[in-house]
């Protein structure tokens, strides 16, 4: 009777975690634009793009920032994906400093980024992304 | 009795096994270790400054981690049983392996016994590890050198 009630408990667990899966669908692409550079252009070049699933852009000064996350069966090329929209990107803003990356953790910090009010530590904290996309240990 | 006439009264007695069934249990034993480790992969990516690539590092180090309380405790042997193959092929068979040979030899003393004893089955993985990262670091630059493809 116990070990039954363990079973079933276990089949249930497996069951919610899979059909969590498919819940959290949004494509949802934020785009922040401190400066006077066009942000259409990249907005347009994101949503055309089917692999990706959510992206955050931050221009900042002299700095664009992107972070993306791609659908699941794109992340297994993730970077290379990147690498081509950092190209692009690098075509369409030859003056600014365009950043890519495909890191959640990058997605995930550029959000709350985008949330801060204070508009002074934007720079430095800019810088520490940076860095953290360059680390490689 | 001949030998053939053996194996085929060896075959036709031993119990068969049920070889769906352990695969299905391996895998969802397999699974389940990589769920709890990417939940500490979540944790570290969440509340410190580690992306998604260097995260790995700290995750394969608390897993090995919790694998080796599992193991001292006893509890890890049982999750053995069930999952086979499942809960030796994560890192966490890795640390099973260290501290069940540590604790085995415990009554030899600490230096000639625990010391000398506690990579028995481990020491095997670190050197074809390292070896074999060896081998493919080094074709890799080959390759590079030659211009085939880039870092």
């Amino acid at each position: 009777m116990e070990g039954m009630n363990i079973r079933k408990f276990g089949l249930l667990i497996i069951i919610v975690f899979l059909l969590l899966g498919c819940s959290n669908v949004k494509n949802d692409i934020r785009v922040q634009n401190n400066s006077s550079e066009d942000p259409v252009k990249i907005k347009e070049l994101l949503t055309k793009d089917e692999r990706i699933k959510s992206a955050a852009v931050l221009f900042h000064e002299r700095e664009l920032l992107t972070a993306v996350r791609m659908k699941t069966f794109s992340r297994f090329s993730k970077r290379k994906i990147g690498k081509e929209l950092e190209k692009k990107l690098k075509e369409y803003y030859p003056e600014l400093n365009v950043t890519v990356s495909v890191d959640n953790k990058i997605l995930m910090e550029m959000n709350k980024l985008m949330d801060m009010k204070k508009q002074e530590k934007v720079s430095k904290k800019i810088k520490k992304l940076k860095s953290l996309i360059k680390e490689e240990t | 009795m001949d030998e053939k006439k053996y194996a085929k009264l060896e075959q036709e007695i031993s119990p068969k096994i049920p070889l769906m069934k352990n695969i299905l249990k391996a895998f969802l034993t397999g699974g389940i270790i990589c769920l709890v480790a990417q939940f500490v992969a979540l944790f570290y990516m969440t509340y410190f400054d580690f992306t998604e690539r260097t995260a790995s590092n700290p995750t394969v180090a608390t897993m090995i981690f919790f694998s080796m309380l599992l193991t001292g405790f006893g509890l890890y042997k049982k999750i053995g049983q069930f999952g086979g193959a499942g809960s030796a092929v994560p890192i966490t068979g890795f640390g099973n392996a260290v501290i069940s040979a540590a604790i085995e030899h415990k009554s030899e003393g600490y230096v000639l016994g625990v010391g000398s004893n506690m990579f028995k089955l481990a020491g095997s993985v670190i050197l074809f590890g390292v070896f074999s990262a060896f081998v493919v670091a080094l074709i890799k630059t080959i390759l590079v050198k030659l211009g085939v493809v880039s870092w």
